[in-house]
């Protein structure tokens, strides 16, 4: 088990800067999510990490030992991917096998360790099949068990769950989790789904063009997004952010007459979640049309329109609401997120 | 879809499938079973010499072509079962030349002689074009993504070359003062004739088929690479697997259906080696089954075709590339079979 550190990393093709001075350091037995969108650097990342890629500047240690210049196979490190990346002619004994194969680790630790990975991963039953005859959960397990029977440094899981079904998601998600707790194996996984990161991680690194925008437990990304893209991208529904001013201590918007608000004078982006703002019959603060009900089974989602934005507000299951009424919505001030408008960094920091 | 509307789709390809393929094989297969021959009339003519005292008279029986009203000959058609096939093959002589384990007085039957060298042509350019046209497609993946086209370009120039001409030009470079000879003479300081000989004519004539038709292996095998799964390849590389290892394991399985494809056009192709007999001019002492058809449809001293003959040893082509092509599909079938179980 190791450390894993990335210093001032950065990767560029030509003009194309994927990854803009990337910094981190990563405990031992840490599980560590990269989140973003699509082309944000963290893929590029974590393919950095297993050698796939050469930094353009910058250095990546694991466990206090610098591996730039190492292949992949020398630096330790095991590696899950999205597609599975089994090989198609082998069996899933021989696929899980073959890394030992390769480091030419005796045949009877070899046969112990394979049936105990597999055992880990619950595919016992299945070690003589090829892997055009599993199912996508099935191979990925394959993939899971091929990756802890080499007993690596690092994990590294390139988006493991984006091929398989939503009910396997699940199934597959609680079982990497268990697996990261038994085996305390530093684990780096990437991902765009802010579920997984937010149920998988110890701490989550959100990324956005190439650069880190926060470092943080989940908890602390959700409740205190350090910049309006973070609290626009994590949560589901995303946070809602109403543009507009203080004014005199009061916060001014389109559409909206002013209601008080602490925060400094100025044009400023007023964020707050979904499940922290009510509909009120009186003493709102904000108001709007009601552009959707969205019924989510445990809540109703009611999305207004106010100004030119819109603004989603969940409210119990039983709550109904009729399409074009004018609602009240109460916000709780403890709750609200300011950020500045121009950079988009957040004000209020307590 | 409904039976009527498949046929009214299917129809048009099925019956010019009949017309172009079916139609001619069956026309084939009755031409080697009957002979076409001229009908002939035994004529009884008198003839007389004057003699002193009485002449002298000898019945003569000429035998002559039967001629119609119009003055033309007759001909007729006859079914002669396996005769054809019996004179080509020369099964007795045959079976005695391998009973001694004389392959040199089997070479004597032209169709034996042409099937050796036809199968010797067809299962060694096979791994060679595979080969060859593998590494290329390897090495061109690995080239720069600017420099590739014009490598593609450049690679696939001897395929597009008209056999006959590319083989004419291979030949051209090889005869007594050609470019190449006088090269080699210069080097290795001896005189060097490559067409005096059959082994090294057979050498460039499969040199020849290899040059000309590994750029197709290597578009095809270049196209495939194109969609090797990328995970896999690199999950091989984390997990330390060689180059070699890379290959038998990622690149080989996923290019399979497409070496089995190649495989089963070369085979088809190779089996009916023509133009390199011919731009090669090497009847002398190679020649191959195709060519041994196009000499018996070719006119004799007499005027004659051996029409039945020539279609004799076209079956048996045919029935020889039937063959070769069991083991590939067979293989295809198994694994489709072992798919649609799993």
């Amino acid at each position: 088990m190791a450390d894993l550190e990335l210093r001032n990393i950065w990767k560029s093709w030509g003009d194309f800067v994927a990854v803009r001075d990337f910094q981190l350091e990563i405990s031992d037995k840490e599980f560590l999510v990269l989140l973003g969108p699509s082309g944000c650097g963290k893929t590029t990342t974590m393919r950095m990490i297993a050698g796939l890629e050469d930094p353009t500047s910058g250095e990546i240690f694991i466990g206090n030992r610098k591996v730039n210049d190492l292949e992949p196979k020398d630096r330790d490190v095991s590696m899950v991917f999205q597609n599975y990346g089994l090989y198609p002619n082998l069996n899933v004994y021989d696929n899980i096998c073959f890394p030992l194969k390769v480091r030419k680790v005796l045949k009877a630790e070899q046969d112990q360790r394979v049936r105990k990975a597999a055992g880990m991963v619950e595919i016992n039953d299945l070690l003589d099949r090829r892997p055009a005859e599993l199912s996508g959960g099935q191979r990925q397990r394959v993939a899971l068990a091929r990756a802890i029977v080499r007993e690596p440094n690092v994990f590294l899981m390139d988006e493991p769950l984006s091929n398989l079904d939503a009910k396997l998601r699940i199934s597959t998600r609680a079982q990497i989790k268990n697996l990261q707790y038994e085996l305390k194996v530093t684990t780096v996984y990437v991902t765009h789904d802010q579920t997984e990161a937010m149920t998988l991680a110890d701490r989550v690194v959100v990324m956005n063009q190439g650069e880190i925008q926060q470092v943080g437990s989940p908890l602390e990304i959700y409740d205190r997004p350090q910049n309006v893209f973070v609290a626009g991208f994590i949560g589901s529904p995303p946070m809602n952010l109403i543009e507009g001013s203080i004014q005199d201590g009061q916060f001014v918007c389109e559409m909206n007459k002013g209601f008080p608000l602490s925060g400094p004078e100025g044009p400023i982006a007023l964020g707050f979640r979904a499940e922290d703002a009510e509909i009120v019959s009186e003493g709102g603060q904000l108001k709007g049309l009601v552009y959707a009900m969205e019924l989510l089974g445990d809540a109703t989602l009611i999305t207004l329109r106010i100004g030119g934005g819109l603004m989603c507000v969940k409210m119990p299951k039983d709550f109904r609401a009729k399409m074009g009424q004018e609602l009240a919505v109460f916000l709780k001030p403890a709750a609200c997120h300011l950020f500045k408008t121009d950079s988009g960094l957040r004000l209020n920091q307590s | 879809m409904k039976n009527r509307t498949f046929l009214v789709f299917v129809g048009p390809s099925l019956f010019l499938m009949f017309l172009f393929i079916a139609g001619p094989l069956m026309s084939v297969a009755w031409q080697s079973v009957h002979i076409t021959r001229a009908v002939y009339e035994e004529v009884e003519t008198e003839l007389c010499t004057p003699g002193f005292l009485t002449q002298k008279c000898t019945m003569e029986i000429r035998t002559q072509p039967q001629l119609d009203e119009n003055g033309r000959q007759i001909s007729e058609t006859v079914f002669v079962g396996f005769e054809s096939y019996k004179n080509l093959l020369q099964p007795q002589v045959a079976f005695e030349n391998i009973k001694e384990g004389s392959w040199a007085k089997l070479s004597n039957i032209n169709f034996f002689k042409a099937l050796r060298f036809t199968l010797t042509f067809t299962l060694i350019t096979l791994p060679l074009v595979l080969g060859i046209g593998l590494l290329v497609a390897l090495t061109v993946n690995q080239v720069i993504q600017s420099l590739r086209g014009p490598i593609i370009f450049i690679s696939l120039l001897p395929f597009v070359i008209t056999p006959v001409i590319g083989a004419l030009s291979f030949r051209w470079l090889f005869v007594g003062d050609g470019i190449l000879t006088a090269l080699l003479e210069w080097w290795l300081e001896r005189d060097i004739a490559m067409f005096a000989q059959g082994w090294t004519i057979e050498v460039l004539m499969l040199s020849y088929r290899v040059w000309h038709v590994a750029p197709f292996a290597f578009i095809v095998f270049y196209a495939g690479l194109q969609t090797v799964n990328r995970d896999t390849l690199e999950s091989a590389i984390v997990d330390g697997a060689t180059r070699w290892q890379r290959l038998k394991l990622v690149i080989l399985p996923h290019l399979s259906p497409l070496i089995l494809f190649v495989s089963i056009i070369h085979l088809m192709d190779s089996y009916r080696v023509f133009e390199e007999v011919i731009g090669f001019r090497s009847q002398a002492h190679v020649i191959s089954l195709q060519w041994l058809t196009y000499n018996f449809l070719t006119l004799d001293e007499t005027g004659n075709r051996m029409i039945s003959r020539a279609s004799a040893s076209s079956m048996l082509t045919m029935i020889g590339i039937v063959f070769l092509l069991l083991f590939p599909l067979r293989s295809t079938w198994r694994e489709h079979q072992k798919r649609r179980s799993g």
